[in-house]
């Protein structure tokens, strides 16, 4: 008898350490992001640097996630609210390890920018890694805390983002038609526009799962209803 | 509790007396009918040996009589077992008596008793017999019978009195039970009180006070004992946990504890204040889930692995973070219910002094290496050659000379802020107007504002009360800041001199239309050397410490300087000066 609750106790505890895993590899990642947009911002090669290098350990922490949660599948079989948690914690992981890597090609960019003269003065990029940043601690929060409120709202924010990459875009493109010089440059912050987006993308992924976590229903591939969409 | 304890009392009261009846009954009853009927049993036989002296004729004759003097019915019965005369009954109807026992007994042994139920006269008798014998030959026998309703009326009697008896002292013993249960109760009922009261968590006042000096007295006693030890611990432990609280309360270093699960179990006020939040927020969460930092996860990560105090420096928040040095420490406990504590010491203001000291030394390197390598390169030029052509010479020792001016003015304001710092400056207060003063600086600055097409205009009128200040400090104030503006407003600007009473203070507004200083910036130009446009006011040859000195000489004063500003469209200084100097 005494040996069944210690091992219940114990697969508690494991489920506990996949928690503040996911935890803190979301901290991880949003760390990086935010050093990577840093190191754009201001400028800063060597931030940019170390933030590549961070990303390592952003990958060993997935890898041992997910290992603990494939274990936990094959000894424990877990059922229920654990079965849906084990199999958000797979999902979620893969999502924040993307976003680490996104936040090491953002970093590989903004070196090479930082070669040349600024091009124009960031704003539009930081307000959305702002946002960014926002949302990933926003979906973590939901994720804690349960909160289907906290993760609609992150749903909602991934359109935000989508409408500023568009409008960078635009700007960009008209960088580019002016001055040919400016074209390598345009590019570039293109792509980083392009990578924070599909940051914002990984980050719904993440709500999305913890939507599925609580009420055990599959939202990733339905359109929201207040789409602005068509405006664009 | 009484009640059962008086039903014990009671009980053993009443089962040593139906005991005590009970061994009575068993010794007594057999005895007294054994007793009684031995009495009636020798006295008939008595009178049997008596009848047995007349002739049978005369006994049958004198049957009645006989009867009446021995009060027992008397039956003659010849051998064969016939009766021939009764007392009390006719003897045509009689059967013959030989087989009865008492007269079998008479004939083998010479004299028979029995007990039997008569059941013609209703009662038990008692029958005894003897043979009538004349010269050794078996003539018949004499039968007494006496009924034993007497001795059976007497041992009811008896009993009677006995039973009366019992419940008398039945009831004495409800009484005894109920005195004694009560006397033995009530000092065990006042010390169940008092002890029931301690277990329900009250420190019951006074002690038991038992009259009796037996047991009950050594109990009470000792519980007593036990209660004012108890409350002496309470006492101290109560002492020891405010002295705790107050600890944890009154700490300037935010304390977290952390549950066996590592949970946040208790938050002290310090770190609330330090880190703007509730408490509530964040006890049952962990420290990842509360803080979301990876740095003071690693920390506890690196504190977990090996087990030992760790201590770390870690940046808490996004947009203004908070720098503490975090110690992570096991708390002692039982096994599986270690606590972990997590003190975190906030450094930001020391990180922030030690940056700038870090700045001034750059700052203060710099400043005088520029002029002194000028100063060097141009008398270098002189010695290689320059020397000779006079002209150039002359332009080269002016340009050293503005230097090593230069030099002079940094020194000089270097020591001018030292010594405030250090509270070497005499100050000489008096009530100054500040009219009188600005209308002292005006001239010197005119002068550099005309240059520029600046236009000047001072509202600062003699109505305004008279500030308490050094005259020459706050001429250098006035000079310092109007310099300043006037260095950083374009041409054809605007300067201009206000001076209002708000609250305790007089304030002197210097605004200007310059170029403006970028809000992130306001709050670090009262450090030493600090500049916004780094190479620009350099070129106007600023030493970097006028605002240092204006900052060092307000304070002085009891006052203060606060800058508003807007990129582009100007600043505004103001002078706070106390109008009492306390």
């Amino acid at each position: 008898m005494e040996k069944k609750i210690h091992t219940s106790l114990h697969y508690e505890q494991e489920l506990s350490e996949i928690k503040d895993g996911i935890i803190y590899l979301g901290v991880l990642t949003e760390k990086a992001i935010q050093g990577a947009m840093k190191s754009l911002l201001t400028r800063n090669s060597d931030l940019a640097a170390q933030i590549i290098q961070d990303d390592k350990e952003i990958d060993r922490l997935d890898e041992e996630l997910e290992e603990k949660c494939i274990r936990i599948l094959a000894l424990r079989q877990p059922a229920a609210i654990d079965l849906r948690f084990i199999a958000t914690a797979i999902k979620v992981t893969g999502h924040l390890e993307r976003i680490g890597d996104m936040a090491v090609n953002i970093a590989e960019k903004a070196i090479m920018l930082n070669k040349e003269p600024q091009l124009k003065p960031y704003i539009d990029l930081p307000r959305m890694a702002d946002i960014v940043a926002e949302m990933i601690k926003d979906s973590l929060n939901a994720l804690i805390n349960s909160d289907l409120e906290m993760a609609e709202k992150v749903q909602q924010q991934e359109q935000v983002v989508d409408e500023i990459n568009e409008q960078i875009f635009r700007e960009l493109l008209t960088f580019m038609m002016e001055d040919t010089k400016t074209i390598h440059r345009a590019i570039l912050l293109m792509q980083i526009s392009k990578n924070i987006e599909r940051v914002a993308d990984h980050i719904k992924g993440v709500a999305d799962m913890v939507i599925y976590l609580v009420t055990g229903r599959s939202v990733r591939h339905q359109a929201l209803p207040c789409t602005s969409k068509g405006e664009l | 509790m009484k009640r059962s304890l008086f039903i014990k009392i009671l009980g053993t009261y009443l089962a040593i007396v139906a005991l005590s009846f009970l061994i009575l009954n068993l010794f007594v009853h057999d005895e007294i009918k054994k007793i009684m009927i031995g009495q009636i049993e020798n006295q008939m036989m008595t009178t049997a040996q008596l009848i047995d002296l007349k002739t049978p004729g005369d006994m049958a004759r004198k049957v009645d009589q006989l009867a009446r003097i021995s009060g027992a019915r008397v039956t003659l019965v010849d051998a064969r077992g016939k009766v021939f005369a009764d007392s009390e009954k006719d003897i045509a109807g009689l059967e013959s008596h030989l087989n009865r026992p008492e007269i079998q007994e008479a004939r083998v042994r010479g004299k028979g008793r029995a007990v039997r139920f008569s059941s013609s006269l209703g009662a038990e008798m008692l029958y005894v017999a003897i043979p009538i014998k004349i010269n050794e030959k078996l003539k018949g026998y004499i039968r007494l019978a006496h009924s034993l309703r007497d001795v059976q009326l007497t041992v009811e009697n008896t009993y009677r009195s006995i039973f009366l008896a019992l419940i008398i002292v039945a009831a004495l013993s409800v009484l005894m039970a109920v005195i004694f249960s009560y006397r033995l109760t009530a000092p065990i009922k006042a010390m169940e009180g008092f002890t029931e009261k301690l277990r329900r968590g009250e420190t019951p006042e006074g002690s038991i006070f038992i009259q009796t000096s037996d047991e009950t007295k050594m109990l009470a006693d000792n519980i007593n004992y036990i209660v004012d030890e108890l409350r002496q611990r309470i006492k101290q432990a109560n002492e020891e946990n405010s002295k705790l609280v107050a600890a944890f309360a009154s700490m300037t270093e935010g304390v977290l504890i952390l549950d066996a699960d590592h949970k946040i179990e208790a938050v002290n006020p310090a770190l609330n204040n330090m880190l703007a939040f509730r408490s509530e927020e964040i006890t049952g969460k962990t420290l990842l889930e509360a803080f979301r930092n990876a740095e003071l996860q690693q920390a506890f990560l690196k504190f977990k692995e090996i087990g030992m105090p760790v201590a770390r420096e870690v940046a808490l928040g996004d947009s203004e973070p908070v720098i503490v040095d975090v110690s992570i420490s096991p708390v002692k406990g039982d096994p599986g219910q270690e606590k972990t504590m997590v003190v975190l010491h906030d450094v930001t203001r020391l990180k922030k002094l030690e940056r700038i000291r870090i700045d001034f030394v750059a700052n203060v390197t710099h400043e005088i290496r520029t002029p002194l390598t000028a100063i060097l390169g141009y008398l270098e030029t002189i010695r290689d050659g320059a020397i000779n052509k006079p002209e150039e010479a002359a332009r080269f020792i002016d340009i050293i000379l503005k230097h090593a001016q230069r030099l002079n003015r940094l020194v000089e304001d270097l020591l001018i802020i030292s010594k405030i710092e250090m509270g070497e400056v005499n100050f000489h207060f008096e009530d100054v107007s500040a009219a009188e003063i600005v209308g002292s600086v005006l001239p010197v600055i005119n002068q550099k504002a005309q240059t520029k097409n600046i236009a000047i205009i001072n509202l600062v009128t003699e109505k305004l009360p008279l500030i308490k200040a050094d005259k020459d400090r706050l001429t250098q104030i006035f000079l310092n800041i109007l310099d300043n503006a006037v260095k950083f407003t374009p041409e054809k600007g605007q300067i201009t001199i206000g001076l209002e009473l708000k609250n305790e203070y007089a304030v002197v507004l210097i605004s200007d239309t310059g170029i403006g200083i970028p809000k992130e910036e306001i709050e670090r130009l009262g450090e030493r050397f600090y500049r916004v446009d780094k190479t620009r006011s350099r070129d106007l040859g600023g030493t970097g410490l006028g605002l240092s000195i204006v900052k060092h000489l307000m304070m002085a004063h009891g006052g203060k300087m606060e800058i508003a500003s807007r990129l582009g469209q100007g600043t505004t200084v103001f002078l706070f000066f106390p109008l009492k100097i306390s």
